[in-house]
């Protein structure tokens, strides 16, 4: 296997971290050295040669290769078979919906949400349960980390450079969750998504930071999301006020409720669909009159249909509790879901 | 030992931007002004626009970007083009503001 980039010797692993801090090239954590070997593995483990082009990022024309992947996933401790996972988000993100480079370039500081779907979630030991939406595991966190360490590498997005974020969030440094399948009543998102139930599959989206929220206090569907639709319609006030994509993440406490009720995520997007909206004079009650002007009365819906919002179902067995993470902005960047991987050893 | 380690950059370096050949005279010329659309552009390329036109009698034409996030559209990129490429403009400026 020939790998193309360019080498460097360093005394040891202590001084590998001087020499990628010192160039700028990691997110300020330590680094896992990204020997030739190490990165090989990760290249056999998806079947991939070091010069197989991912994707190129349109804005600036910058083409991407299976190798430089695999040296950024290695730095950020992915293990060789959670590159797939890698690969298949970053391709995702260089689909045209995504808008790769306004969402990682902006001011408003988003970060890519990635979901994991099916069945590699077991394979890869991910856990969709306690604390899921950060360092819930080894592989989440890692895959994560590795699409920004991506981004910084190979686009130039670090903060200053290319990544003009006024604040950013926390899930900047990784922000991977998976899908808590096997508890939930639910189909998958990926399913929802159109991605068949056997395969497994991720989902970005350019996502702001989580939105916790909290109502034990009943167990009527409508009840439940009239919270998250509260806290929907908070950030249309506070944030932005135009359709986009929405997630909305579920713990097993609140879900019992819904399969209780017989309600689908169908049934949840439905209702949050039609109840997630504003009128443009709200935001006077918020400060921002001044851009009210003679539209006080229109209304605005935080999502542009039904499925915009991404149900997906994580968290601890224990908790009222649930989350609302906004879209980046309004609708400029759609989520967008991609299977991971090809069956390399399956029959034709 | 030593630990022989891969560079993780693109490694292909920055395109750097190259500041157009000057123009001789501005008067009589088509200046286009791309604007990303933000509120902030409005009153900053309304004075450019005063300046180019009252100042120095050049023509002034400007277009916004329908999405300030995303590349400029097609249809303004084909109308941009400079004369020589085969478009009506003389020069341009490309503008964001927030």
């Amino acid at each position: 296997m020939l790998l193309t980039s360019k080498r460097y010797d360093v005394d040891d692993i202590m001084a590998a971290q001087e020499f990628y801090h010192g160039r700028g090239w990691t997110d300020g954590l330590p680094v896992v050295p990204p020997t030739a070997a190490a990165v090989e593995a990760c290249l056999e483990w998806a079947g991939m040669t070091p010069e197989q082009l991912v994707g190129i990022e349109p804005v600036r024309e910058r083409a991407i290769s299976a190798e430089k992947l695999a040296i950024n996933a290695v730095m950020a401790g992915c293990l060789p078979m959670h590159f797939p996972v890698v690969v298949a988000a970053f391709t995702a993100m260089l689909q045209e919906p995504f808008l790769l480079h306004g969402a990682t370039a902006s001011t408003g500081g988003c970060a890519v949400l990635i979901v994991v779907n099916g069945p590699i979630r077991g394979e890869l030991g991910m856990n969709g349960t306690f604390n899921a939406l950060a360092s819930s595991d080894r592989a989440s966190t890692a895959i994560g980390r590795a699409i920004r360490l991506i981004l910084c590498n190979l686009l130039d997005a670090r903060p200053g450079d290319v990544d003009r974020s006024t604040l950013g969030h926390p899930g900047k440094i990784s922000y991977c969750v998976a899908e808590d399948e096997e508890n939930s009543p639910w189909l998958p998102l990926s399913v929802e998504k159109g991605i068949p139930a056997e395969a497994s599959a991720v989902t970005v989206m350019a996502a702001g930071a989580p939105r916790q929220l909290m109502n034990e206090w009943t167990t009527e569907p409508e009840r439940i999301l009239d919270t998250f639709v509260a806290e929907i319609r908070a950030n249309m006030r506070h944030y932005s006020i135009y359709a986009g994509n929405y997630a909305i993440v579920v713990p097993p406490q609140l879900r019992a409720h819904f399969a209780a009720a017989g309600w689908s995520k169908a049934d949840v997007r439905r209702y949050v669909f039609e109840n997630a909206r504003i009128r443009r004079k709200e935001w006077a009650d918020c400060g921002k009159g001044a851009v009210v002007g003679s539209r006080g009365e229109q209304e605005y819906a935080g999502l542009a249909s039904e499925d915009s919002l991404l149900v997906i179902a994580a968290g601890g067995p224990a908790g009222g509790f649930g989350a609302v993470i906004p879209p980046w902005f309004g609708g400029k960047s759609n989520a967008v879901t991609m299977a991971i991987g090809a069956c390399f050893d399956c029959e034709a | 030992m030593s630990i022989e380690i891969l560079d993780p950059t693109h490694e292909t370096g920055a395109p750097a931007f190259a500041l157009a050949p000057r123009l001789p005279s501005l008067a009589g010329k088509t200046i286009g002004i791309i604007s990303n659309g933000k509120r902030g552009t409005r009153p900053f390329f309304d004075a450019i626009e005063r300046e180019l036109t009252e100042k120095h009698g050049a023509i002034v034409v400007r277009r916004v970007k329908s999405n300030y996030s995303a590349p400029a559209d097609a249809a303004i990129m084909k109308e941009a083009a400079l004369k020589e490429a085969g478009g009506g403009w003389d020069a341009l400026i490309a503008g964001i503001g927030d």
